[in-house]
């Protein structure tokens, strides 16, 4: 049985000509790749649902306090004064991607989103429970409504519903953590309004999304598909059809004609509702259910497989395939710039900041033949327990002093303390502006953080060369 | 149904326009799509009659106003709570709670000029700041001087303007804390009113 509707190249298949939805009803598929990715699917979702509840360092895996602007990420904390790695963590996963697919296309689509993740693992399995394969789902979807179709339908979204709710519910753990979400949930919904209306909007997105919109986020409104011409060239491993060995269609046995036997099993597993025959399009999502599909027929007509297959285009026209090219050197010399970058700067975060400014009046205060600098040193506690800190000034030029780090500094936990610190030099002994050092040291939490400062005085001979 | 053979729907079906060489079909938007501009179009006839047909929603100036409301009552509500005067800071002075938060803010910050026995250059003659506790004031002869002093600083010296460090509060009881030091009604000598070389 031909699909009801033969795609084309020049119009979205799910997008009827009066601009109404033409909704798909993919065929099963088994094979080695649909194993692979049902696997990898589940382990990524169990990732999902438990990176909340392991604990790393005394906090969740990852935790992103908003509401205490600590951002726990596998025990590395990150406090609101960080947010300037996430410039780093935004350009290295997007070279990354660029990489990846430059080398494999559409990888991340078909294997790792998580729309293709949540759509064909959970709720396509759900709709495949409830409705039956493809020809029984628009068989179903055709009929006129009666007791056996409500029955399906209601069936089918309550639990469409009740997997939005744990996945919304999921979502807002990363924020929140797991007793906190506990507790809301177990509370009045008056008590945390926010939350509550936060769940139930994210619940309806989710539900909206995976019952209803599908493809047509991959195929309209996701901008990664949409980037796919310029990211990726001929040496790009995609799925594709060898028109070589496959042409001329024609049932198996005829005369003079080629592997692909037009049975259009390729066509009716695609959940993006292309055809592959007809080349790299915008709308496949790399998730090899043709390849599956038609190895199978291949078994069945006794050829090889890979008659669709993971190839590059130069492979499929039969071409030399290169592997290295220069657009995946300069990817990755932009992501080791980065990081490196990035590596160097999660190395500089400390759990103290430490940061001094000149105190208000003039730079510098000749007083009794003594020459005095001004400074307020901030000290900030972006960890959860108290530091004792000790300050402690180095590289001053002989005869010069620092006073104001005589004493332990205690700061309480994500709190901040100001310290003025002064430095003083005989004029007998001052030969001019110096640089030194001031730190921050606490052994027991493992703070030791510095900085330069610049000492000032009058002019000296020696200072003006 | 479309002729499954068929790759190029009529030529009707394309715009006249030839840019760089590329062509545009003329194909309807998905109706999901148009429905978000509909969506667009209710929400804005919405909103901009509750805010600017029918004033019903407060505009900018309102909302200003109504936050300037907010902090001038939050300023006067401080105000009233510690109304500063010469008597008050004494009063904040024998009051342990307030000398004790205004002997940590000022350990924290004076010792390194003042010294933490308050004697200054009494005590060291190296030290930065001046004795707090003898009876003759450099910056006027009553507690608010003292205030006004810690909070407006002596540049010119290097008595730091402490008034956007600290702010009120803390300022407040430090003051009460060196004021812990004196007695009220004791003698105290503005320096300002000394004839010159006599200090
Ligand atoms: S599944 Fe294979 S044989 Fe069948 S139509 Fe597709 S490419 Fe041809
Ligand atoms: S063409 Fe093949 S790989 Fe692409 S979306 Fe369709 S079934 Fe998946």
């Amino acid at each position: 049985m031909p699909p009801a509707h033969h795609p084309n190249r020049d119009t979205v298949t799910t997008i009827r000509e009066d601009g109404s939805r033409r909704f798909l009803y993919p065929a099963d598929v088994r094979g080695r790749f649909s194993l692979a990715r049902r696997i990898s699917a589940l382990l990524l979702i169990a990732v999902y649902a438990l990176l909340p509840w392991i604990p790393v360092g005394g906090y969740p895996a990852v935790f992103l306090d908003v509401a205490a602007r600590r951002f726990h990420l596998f025990g590395l904390t990150l406090a609101a004064q960080d947010i300037w790695l996430l410039f780093f963590l935004i350009t290295g996963l997007g070279f990354l991607l660029f990489i990846v697919t430059a080398l494999f296309g559409r990888l991340w689509c078909g294997w790792a989103c998580p729309q293709t993740v949540f759509l064909d693992h959970v709720y396509r399995r759900i709709e495949r429970w409830v409705e039956g394969d493809g020809v029984q789902r628009r068989t179903l979807a055709d009929a006129p409504w009666g007791p056996g179709k409500i029955a399906r339908a209601a069936v089918k979204h309550a639990a469409y519903i009740v997997v939005s709710l744990g996945i919304a519910h999921l979502f807002l753990a990363y924020y929140v953590s797991i007793p906190a979400l506990w507790a809301m949930m177990t509370g009045a919904p008056g008590r945390h309004w926010a939350a509550f209306v936060f769940i139930a909007l994210a619940t309806g997105v989710v539900y909206f999304n995976f019952a209803w919109f599908r493809e047509q986020l991959c195929i309209i409104i996701c901008p990664y598909g949409r980037l796919q011409s310029v990211l990726t060239d001929d040496h790009t491993l995609i799925i594709g059809y060898d028109a070589a060995r496959g042409e001329p269609r024609g049932p198996a046995g005829a005369h003079a004609a080629g592997d692909c036997i037009a049975c259009d099993r390729c066509v009716r597993v695609c959940p993006t509702g292309i055809d592959i025959r007809q080349g790299l399009q915008m709308e496949c999502i790399g998730c090899a259910a043709c390849v599956d599909a038609c190895d199978e027929v291949m078994a069945h007509t006794g050829r090889p497989p890979g008659l669709v297959r993971y190839d590059s285009l130069a492979g499929l026209a039969r071409k030399p395939k290169r592997i290295w090219r220069p657009r995946l050197a300069i990817y990755s010399v932009l992501l080791l710039f980065g990081a490196t970058a990035a590596t160097w700067g999660v190395l500089s975060i400390h759990p103290v900041l430490l940061t001094a400014i000149r105190l208000t009046g003039a730079p510098y205060y000749l007083d009794q033949g003594i020459v005095r600098n001004q400074y307020l040193v901030r000290l900030v506690n972006k960890q959860n327990s108290p530091a004792t800190v000790r300050l402690d000034v180095s590289g001053l030029r002989p005869g010069a002093s620092a006073r104001g780090v005589e004493d332990a500094i205690e700061v309480p936990p994500m709190g901040e303390e100001l310290r003025p610190l002064i430095i003083e030099q005989s004029r007998s002994t001052y030969q001019g502006p110096f640089a030194f050092r001031v730190h921050a040291a606490d052994p027991a939490e493992g703070v030791d953080v510095g900085l330069s400062l610049e000492f000032l005085g009058p002019a000296t001979a020696g200072s003006y060369p | 149904m479309t002729d499954p053979k068929k790759t190029h729907p009529s030529d009707t079906d394309i715009r006249p326009h030839t840019f760089d060489g590329i062509q545009e079909f003329n194909h309807r938007l998905p109706n999901w799509w148009l429905f978000t501009l509909y969506g667009a179009v209710v929400f804005w006839l919405c909103y901009w009659s509750y805010y600017q047909w029918f004033h019903e929603g407060p505009d900018d100036r309102h909302r200003i106003q109504a936050e300037l409301v907010q902090v001038e009552a939050a300023k006067l509500a401080a105000m009233a709570s510690s109304h500063l005067d010469n008597a008050s800071l004494w009063a904040m002075s024998r009051n342990p709670v307030i000398v004790a938060s205004g002997r940590k803010t000022f350990e924290a910050n004076c010792t390194p000029c003042h010294l933490a026995s308050l004697r200054g250059r009494s005590e060291n003659k190296l030290a930065i700041g001046p004795d707090l506790t003898v009876r003759i004031w450099i910056h006027g002869g009553h507690p608010i001087d003292l205030y006004h002093t810690v909070t407006q600083g002596v540049p010119a010296k290097g008595m730091p303007t402490w008034g956007p460090i600290l702010g009120p509060r803390r300022i407040t009881e430090a003051v009460a804390y060196v004021l812990s030091h004196h007695q009220e009604g004791e003698p105290i000598i503005d320096a300002a009113t000394l004839p010159p070389g006599s200090k």
